[in-house]
């Protein structure tokens, strides 16, 4: 059984075999378990940084303590509209996403903003617009002009859009 | 036996001397990037990644009988444009080109001076990290890796043919990236558009005023301040210190430059306005932080291409120790 878990993950196993390991998997909470477990061992091998352990049992316990919410349904319709709002929005947000990736130019590791945690003062907050004058002064005396040129004076024009400010970690207070 | 022993000491003075000879082989290459970034006619797009943000900006090199000229358009956004020529950088605001900036000092011929080498190799350890391609070029890798974490470390790609810098990215901590500018299409040389220099040099453009240095960009005068920073990092040198005018401030602003040879820092002083109370604080774009606060009566602004540590450090032990 267990070979046949590892031959699953590994993508080899054919298509029927697969449903009923499934299957298997599903009633059998020592099978489950075996499972987990190699999930578990693949993300070490992978990223031993962050492992999480027995994340499906947190969700479910999370799950549970979660209020629920008994609503009328007078306002189904409306909600759909929504819905498909919040779904055309988040189609959207997607493409932005693959376009960003797209844009990651960068073979090192590309702004990790949710994982990293700073031991320093995280920045917060993005140079207003009204300190441009500062940037562009320093610019002038930085030895970053005399290696990148006028490039090196798009940080001084760079705008501020009228967004939320941009956060290193979404624990920070 | 001894004759052995003296071998390998020999041996092991080559090795050595073979390690040893890294680090000039790289300073070497900063020479040619400077060099060619004023030399090299060129024009290309290239994007700037910056905290989680992208530009995209278009750039066009050009050297006339009278000088370099450069432009720099974005591309995205509201449109913004720079002109730079002869050590002035005019802004296209609102339909006006608008000099906002001069370059006192190095006027001519741009250059590294000795010392900002002999500060860059005290201050980084360079290494020369082999050859990739960036916008179709081949590329040498060139790391500069700090000896402390008061600086940034920076990785540059330099055209091995032409001596241009095709991307440069600037790692903070853990080495996640501050900022990034890299190419994504070039051109070398052959046949560049030059319109635009004779449509910058023509007078009574409409919508253009003309681009002559008004009387503001002269009035840049070196001082003695008194003013002075206690904990600046290892390395840094102070490279200017001037009085000078500042769009949308009615005093003079001293500003005093400090530089490592690859980054600096700026300490910009002027009496505090009543009206800017809770400026304190600190901001940042890309690999530049800014740290604001007021220290007897004047306001002090740090900016620098280092962490925010350091911004902040090198603020709080700014004082007065003049007469």
């Amino acid at each position: 059984m267990k070979q046949q878990i590892s031959v699953l993950m590994d993508g080899e196993l054919f298509e029927d075999e697969a449903a009923s390991l499934f299957d298997h998997i599903k009633r059998s909470s020592d099978v489950h378990m075996d499972w987990e477990v190699y999930h578990l061992i693949g993300d070490v091998l992978r990223q031993p940084e962050h492992i999480h352990r027995g994340l499906s049992a947190k969700v479910r316990e999370r799950m549970q303590d979660e209020p629920t919410v008994l609503a009328p349904r007078g306002r189904a319709v409306k909600q759909r509209i929504r819905t498909f709002a919040l779904s055309a929005a988040a189609s959207l947000s997607a493409v932005g996403v693959v376009a960003w990736m797209s844009l990651q130019i960068s073979p090192e590791v590309a702004p990790k903003m949710a994982m990293q945690q700073s031991a320093i003062r995280p920045v917060s907050m993005q140079i207003q617009n009204e300190s441009n004058d500062y940037l562009m002064a320093h610019q002038e005396f930085s030895p970053s002009t005399y290696m990148n040129g006028s490039a090196s004076y798009i940080r001084t024009v760079s705008y501020s859009r009228d967004e939320a400010p941009v956060k290193n970690s979404p624990d920070e207070k | 036996m001894k004759l052995f022993v003296v071998f390998c000491g020999l041996l092991l003075a080559v090795v050595a001397n073979v390690y040893a000879e890294e680090t000039p082989v790289s300073l070497d290459w900063l020479e040619t990037v400077v060099f060619a970034g004023h030399q090299t006619d060129y024009s290309g797009v290239f994007v700037y990644q910056y905290d989680n943000r992208v530009e995209t900006s278009n750039i066009i090199h050009v050297t006339e009988a009278n000088g370099e000229y450069e432009k720099l358009e974005s591309l995205d956004g509201p449109k913004r444009e720079i002109i730079q020529h002869d050590g002035h950088v005019w802004n296209y605001i609102n339909h006006k080109m608008v000099l906002v900036d001069s370059q006192q000092g190095h006027s001519g011929f741009p250059f590294l001076l000795p010392e900002q080498l002999s500060a860059l190799s005290a201050n980084y350890q360079a290494k020369l990290l082999g050859v990739e391609r960036v916008a179709g070029y081949n590329a040498q890798v060139i790391l500069f890796q700090p000896k402390d974490n008061l600086r940034y470390t920076h990785k540059i790609w330099v055209h091995t043919d032409s001596g241009l810098l095709l991307k440069a990215v600037v790692l903070g901590d853990k080495n996640q990236v501050a900022e990034q500018y890299a190419f994504t299409q070039l051109q070398i040389g052959g046949k560049i558009d030059r319109s635009w220099v004779r449509e910058f040099n023509s007078v009574g453009l409409p919508g253009k005023s003309l681009p002559k240095p008004p009387e503001a960009a002269k009035d840049i005068t070196p001082i003695n301040s008194g003013w002075v920073a206690d904990t600046l990092p290892s390395g840094f040198k102070k490279t200017m210190e001037v009085k000078r005018p500042m769009h949308g401030k009615h005093a003079p602003v001293t500003q005093i430059v400090f530089s490592d040879g690859l980054s600096a820092i700026s300490i910009f002083i002027e009496p505090n306005d009543e009206d800017e109370d809770d400026v304190d604080g600190l901001s940042s774009r890309g690999a530049v932080n800014l740290y604001h606060k007021v220290v007897d009566k004047n306001l002090i602004t740090v900016v620098g291409e280092v962490p925010p540590h350091t911004v902040m450090q090198v603020l709080d032990s700014v004082r007065y120790n003049g007469k």
